[in-house]
This record gives structure tokens, C-alpha cells and sequence, in this order.
């Protein structure tokens, strides 16, 4: 009910903004062809001159509470360069904070893009809607600093604490200690229920689909590379991906055609996470030069 | 936010919560006789060497016993939500107040009170200590003028929960067999919205999966008829635990029921929070009644009145002794003139003793073994 409730609100509130996406009624930006390999591109790299920045407002999600009252980044800055073959988008926005290093009350900071998987009927831009999913690469800077440093464990989040034992993992061989990974793992939920969130990865970008606020689900697909970095109160990060890919769930740019496109921003050191965030007001649009 | 009228016997009113009204078949309920706790701890480590002995839940304790007024684990969980939502009032039964649910601030579900990282550092900060200084010349008065008292908590399952209620995703549920609240670590995607909400601060961040825990009931136990870890290693056989009913479905057979319901006697704690959490304590006769309302509701002082007269009261004093002396989970009780009897729901007796110890005396030199014994009465 109260989620009927919801759609049929934001229903009507983006009635004039959306329709579908063959209406051009989205602010517009482009991803300019270049001749440099974009699947291995940097986050400084010349080629970035290249393409016009845009500039991207971003404000409280206002759609379903929790709702911040307000929120740390208010404007993110966009580039997008491709190959033919790779996309690339490179995103700059202000952030005093570093927070990449997990702990009890640490929150990451991160950046997500969101696509939909079909452009017509376009999906509502926030989260997508049951039966028109969206694909988002979320990018966290706890991941940037595992692939860095090696995963971040409590460990490394609390180097100072002392503890006896854990479950066989005893000074003494043959007291379990005998005992594969996977049985050890018994003794730490999230991996034994084999939660994404628990165990390494490749990549920093996760991809994830959505119907529609509360459906989020993390896929195992690590199409999506990336780069991060922070430097006086500034994140740069990039994401790179082919423009098509074999999972036909994924999206897929084409040379010469549009893409709706929506972004969030999370400020760890404001605790934000989940729907406390910064989200852009509506899709935009990204052309991809022929 | 878009509430929901729900009906709260605890509050003897309907209170706001997010979800339509639906009651599980069962529900799991603790009781503690904090007259009897003497912190000892063995819950604690009962629960931590079940539960949590895995990495990232070093600082985990899904039961805690901590010293009251000052302990608290997080530090300051209570006070702090507590002076968040503010003064409030009872009209007799009935809570004249907000509950957390319905002081939410603009564009949040619940009122809520974050314990941050330091505050989790501490698991028996505060341990014996006692409201006031002691000075020269005091002597005992009741209820004491210095007090203090151990209060054990677990996670209360809620019958409206604030972390369920709180989770974007719908990754905590409530089981329809037993009424236990779950974090599917599968589903889980360590927002810590439930660690924010729950104003008992039940829910755990895990470091090291970067997804939250909570205390799980025992669920394991439970679905084999016994009593959760906590309770049957408590040593100060000041726990039972079992279904609780509502008031009009309330049994006078079942040891939780008529505790609860029948004498009023195990009170919930902190019920103006308006999650109905289903830990029930029986309050300590020696604390300040406005402190122990604050904590239990109206109903202390008549709590405690019915437990100094628990001499008088054959069935009361009858019950109290089956409270740590069996595994399993008792469905009813009967007492008769000189022994408690519990059985299981298939009306199997687990378990019948002795309101008063038999008296042995034995002779002071054993010739059987020659040793000299002593008589500790």
C-alpha cells in the first residue's frame, strides 16, 4: 500500500520529466569517440581533455524514508569518452572526507551509475519499477582500498584488539586446524551465506539490478572495471566497460544512440548509505558519438 | 511517513508502526528475575561461545548483562534514546506518550538514538556501580538509597520491530512458527538501518562481512523444544523462557502467560519504546520505583508488592523454582502442595521439584570411607 502509494506519487511527479526516452526532454551530454584503448584509460590520461565536462546537480533522495535532510555532495562533475569497443565515465566531486576504511559506525563513500536495462518503456529513474529493471555500477571506496591493501578485515579495522582463539584456528595442529577454509568460514555468517558484501573481488565496480527501491540484488557479473582517487577533498573515479557485453540483462551502449543515464553519491563521513544519499533530480542522457 | 494503526497491549492502546497488525502463531519470550541475577556472566559466554566466536564478532555480545543506572552496552544506549524521545506519560495503564514509531523526526520511520564505535568498546562499563555515594553512618533502607542492580538483555523479538520495520530491503523477518527476528545474511546488505533504529541496539555491525547480526533466539534450540543457551546456563536459575500469548489469549497454565498476564508480576522492558519486545523482568524490590517505572512501565510497584509476598503464594513460589531446572521449554505448569510440576506440549512431564530442599543430615564421622563431614545448611 504504501508502496502503491509511492509509485503513484512519484508516478505523477515524473510524468513531465520522463514519457519515454524517445522524447528528448533530458539534459544531454556526450561520450566522445577517441582513438585511444578506453578499456584501459586512466583517471588523469590526456584523453580526458578531450571531453566536455557536464555538470551534474544532485540533491537529497526525497522519495522514500528514510530521506536525508540534507546531504554532502550537491553537484558531480561528468566525462565520457569510448572506443568503439569501451565506454569510459569519469567522475570528479568534492568530499573532505576520506572514508574507505570499514568499521562498526564507518560508512564508505561511493558513487553509483544506474542504466536502464530497456530504454523504451523507460523504467522509472529511481531504482527502476517491478518488470522495466535498471543496472547500476556501484562503486565503493571500501573496495578500492581491499583491492589496495588486500581485503580489509576487523583486523585491520582494529589492529589493537587481542583476541584468545578463534574456531580452528588453534596454536596446536590437529585441533581442527586441519579444517578447510569453507569450515572455518562456518564461524563468520556472511560467508557462509556467501553474501557478495563478504568476499573479495576482482573489481572495484559492483553490478547490481533493481525494480524499484528495496529490490537492489547483486549479480556475480564483474564487467564493469575501475579507478579511484583521492586527493584534497576531491574524488576522481572512473568506470569502464565494453559498450556491449554477452548478458543480455546488462546494458549496452550503440555508437550513434542514446542512453538515459542516473547517478548517486554517498559521503561516507556523513553516514550515508542506502537511501541516505544524493541522487540526481531525473535521467540524463549520454550520447554516444557514432 | 505513512503509519499504521497497530494494537499494543503493553501500551493498553493502539500505537503507529509501519506494517499492518500481524501476530506469528507463537512468540518467544524471555523472563528474568533481576532479583536473582548476579552478573555473573555465564550467559554472556554460553551466548558468545554458541553464536559469536567468529571474526568481526569480537565485540558482539547478543546477550549482555550490564549494571544499572550507569553500565550499558553500547554505552548509554538507554539514556540516550531515552532523553531523545523526552518526558513522557502513563494514565494508569495506558501510555499518554509517543513511542519511538510515533516521535519519528521529518522524513524518518523511528525516533533513534546511533551509538557510535567508541560506545561499542566497552561490554560491562559501569560494572557495580551504584547510584550514589555511600556516606558515614548510612544504613540499609528499603528501597535503598545506594542501589544498583545487573540487568541481562538478549535481543526482545519484538512484535513490531523496529530493525524489521527499518530495513530498506526487507532483509529481517519475523518467523510466523515462533515469532523470532532474523537478519538474512544472505540478503543483508550492511546498511545498519536496524543498527540505528533498534532502540535496545540488538543489531551488530560484522566488520568483517560488512553485514549486521543479531541474537538469534537460539532458533536451533527452540524448534527442538528447548530453552535458548542463556537460559540454561544461567547458573542463577533466574531465567525461563517459552510463548508468550496476548491478554485475552493469555493461559493460566503456561509459566510465561501467567507471569505475564495471570500476576502481572514480569514487566517488559522499556514498552514506551512501543515495539512490544518480548524480554520480561520481574524488577528488583531494592531499586527507586520511578526509575523501575521508567524502565518497566506503571505496573512496578505492584510487581514488587506481589513478589515480597511470594511466601504467602503457593503457585507463584511454586513456578519461581522451575525458573533453570530443566533444558526443555515448558508449555504448562501445575504446582500442588509441596512440589512444581512442568510439562511439554504434548502434556509429558519434563520436569517436578521440591517447593522446599529435602533437609539431609548426615553423620559427622562417615565410617564407611572415614572422613569427618560437615553440615553447610
Amino acid at each position: 500500500m504504501i508502496r502503491k502509494t509511492l509509485f503513484l506519487f512519484f508516478g505523477i511527479a515524473l510524468v513531465a520529466a520522463s514519457a519515454s526516452a524517445g522524447d528528448k526532454k533530458f539534459v544531454e551530454f556526450s561520450s566522445v569517440r577517441v582513438t585511444v584503448d578506453v578499456g584501459k584509460v586512466g583517471l588523469n590520461d590526456t584523453v580526458w581533455r578531450t571531453a566536455a565536462p557536464y555538470n551534474q546537480p544532485l540533491q537529497r533522495q526525497f522519495l522514500v524514508d528514510p530521506k536525508p535532510l540534507d546531504v554532502g555532495v550537491k553537484e558531480i562533475q561528468v566525462q565520457s569518452v569510448h572506443d568503439g569497443k569501451y565506454i569510459a565515465f569519469r567522475l570528479v566531486w568534492k568530499d573532505l572526507t576520506k572514508n574507505d576504511d570499514p568499521k562498526i559506525m564507518n560508512f564508505s563513500d561511493g558513487v553509483a551509475l544506474q542504466f536502464p536495462v530497456k530504454k523504451d518503456p523507460l523504467p522509472e529513474y529511481f531504482m527502476g519499477e517491478p518488470g522495466k529493471p535498471v543496472h547500476i555500477l556501484h562503486w565503493k571506496a571500501w573496495r578500492s582500498a581491499d583491492l589496495k591493501k588486500g581485503f580489509q578485515t576487523v583486523k585491520t579495522a582494529y589492529p589493537n584488539m587481542t583476541v584468545d582463539i578463534y574456531q580452528f584456528d588453534y596454536p596446536v595442529k590437529g585441533t581442527g586446524t586441519e579444517k578447510t577454509q569453507a569450515e572455518k568460514d562456518i564461524f563468520i555468517p556472511g560467508k557462509a551465506a556467501g553474501n557478495p558484501l563478504s568476499v573479495p573481488h576482482k573489481e572495484i565496480v559492483e553490478e547490481l539490478f533493481a525494480e524499484g527501491s528495496g529490490t537492489l540484488k547483486s549479480t556475480n557479473i564483474e564487467n564493469t572495471s575501475g579507478d579511484a582517487e583521492w586527493n584534497k577533498g576531491e574524488w576522481i573515479m572512473v568506470f569502464r566497460r565494453p559498450l556491449t557485453v554477452g548478458d543480455h540483462g546488462s546494458v549496452q551502449f550503440k555508437p550513434g544512440e542514446k542512453m538515459p543515464v542516473a547517478f548517486a553519491v554517498w559521503e561516507g563521513g556523513r553516514k550515508e548509505s542506502a537511501g541516505r544519499k544524493s541522487v540526481s533530480p531525473a535521467w540524463a542522457e549520454v550520447k554516444v558519438e557514432p | 511517513m505513512q503509519m499504521r494503526k497497530v494494537y499494543n497491549w503493553q501500551l493498553g492502546r493502539n500505537a503507529a508502526y509501519l506494517y499492518p497488525q500481524h501476530r506469528p502463531k507463537k512468540q518467544w519470550a524471555m523472563i528474568f528475575d533481576l532479583n536473582k541475577c548476579i552478573s555473573c556472566q555465564t550467559c554472556s559466554v554460553a551466548c558468545k561461545t554458541t553464536w559469536t566466536s567468529g571474526k568481526g564478532q569480537e565485540y558482539m555480545f547478543w546477550n549482555n548483562v550490564e549494571t544499572k543506572p550507569y553500565g550499558g552496552y553500547p554505552m548509554g544506549w538507554d539514556r540516550g534514546i531515552l532523553a531523545k524521545l523526552g518526558f513522557q506519560e502513563w494514565i494508569g495503564d495506558k501510555y499518554a506518550g509517543k513511542t519511538l514509531f510515533e516521535a519519528a523526526e521529518k522524513d524518518e520511520k523511528i525516533l533513534q538514538y546511533l551509538a557510535e564505535d567508541d560506545d561499542w568498546a566497552h561490554p560491562n562499563i559501569g560494572e557495580d556501580e551504584v547510584a550514589a555515594t555511600v556516606n558515614q553512618g548510612d544504613w540499609i533502607t528499603m528501597p535503598h538509597r545506594i542501589w544498583m542492580y545487573y540487568l541481562p538483555r538478549t535481543c526482545a523479538h519484538c512484535t513490531y520491530p523496529a530493525c524489521l520495520s527499518a530495513c530498506p530491503r526487507k532483509a529481517i523477518y519475523k518467523r510466523e512458527e515462533d515469532g523470532i527476528v532474523l537478519i538474512d545474511q544472505s540478503r543483508c546488505r550492511g546498511y545498519r538501518e536496524c543498527v540505528r533504529a533498534c532502540p535496545y541496539k540488538k543489531s551488530m555491525f560484522n566488520v568483517e562481512t560488512r553485514i549486521s547480526e543479531k541474537c538469534i533466539g537460539c532458533y536451533p534450540k527452540v524448534e527442538q523444544g528447548d530453552m535458548p543457551q542463556c537460559v540454561t546456563n544461567c547458573i542463577g536459575k533466574i531465567r525461563l523462557a517459552g510463548f508468550v500469548s496476548t491478554p485475552e489469549q493469555s493461559r493460566k497454565d503456561n509459566p510465561i502467560d501467567y507471569l505475564v498476564h495471570e500476576r502481572k508480576l514480569a514487566l517488559p522492558l522499556y514498552p514506551q519504546f512501543g515495539t512490544e519486545p518480548n524480554t520480561y523482568y520481574i524488577p528488583p524490590i531494592h531499586a527507586p520505583l520511578p526509575y523501575l517505572e521508567q524502565m518497566f512501565g506503571p505496573g512496578a510497584g505492584q510487581a514488587i508488592a506481589a513478589y515480597k509476598a511470594i511466601k504467602d503464594d503457593q503457585t507463584l513460589k511454586g513456578l519461581l523454582v522451575l525458573f533453570g531446572s530443566m533444558e526443555k521449554r515448558l508449555d504448562s505448569f501445575k504446582v500442588d502442595a509441596d512440589h512444581a510440576y512442568g510439562y511439554d506440549e504434548k502434556g509429558n512431564e519434563v520436569v517436578n521439584v521440591p517447593l522446599t530442599e529435602p533437609m539431609y543430615i548426615r553423620e559427622y564421622y562417615d565410617k564407611k570411607i572415614h572422613v569427618y563431614r560437615h553440615n553447610t545448611p
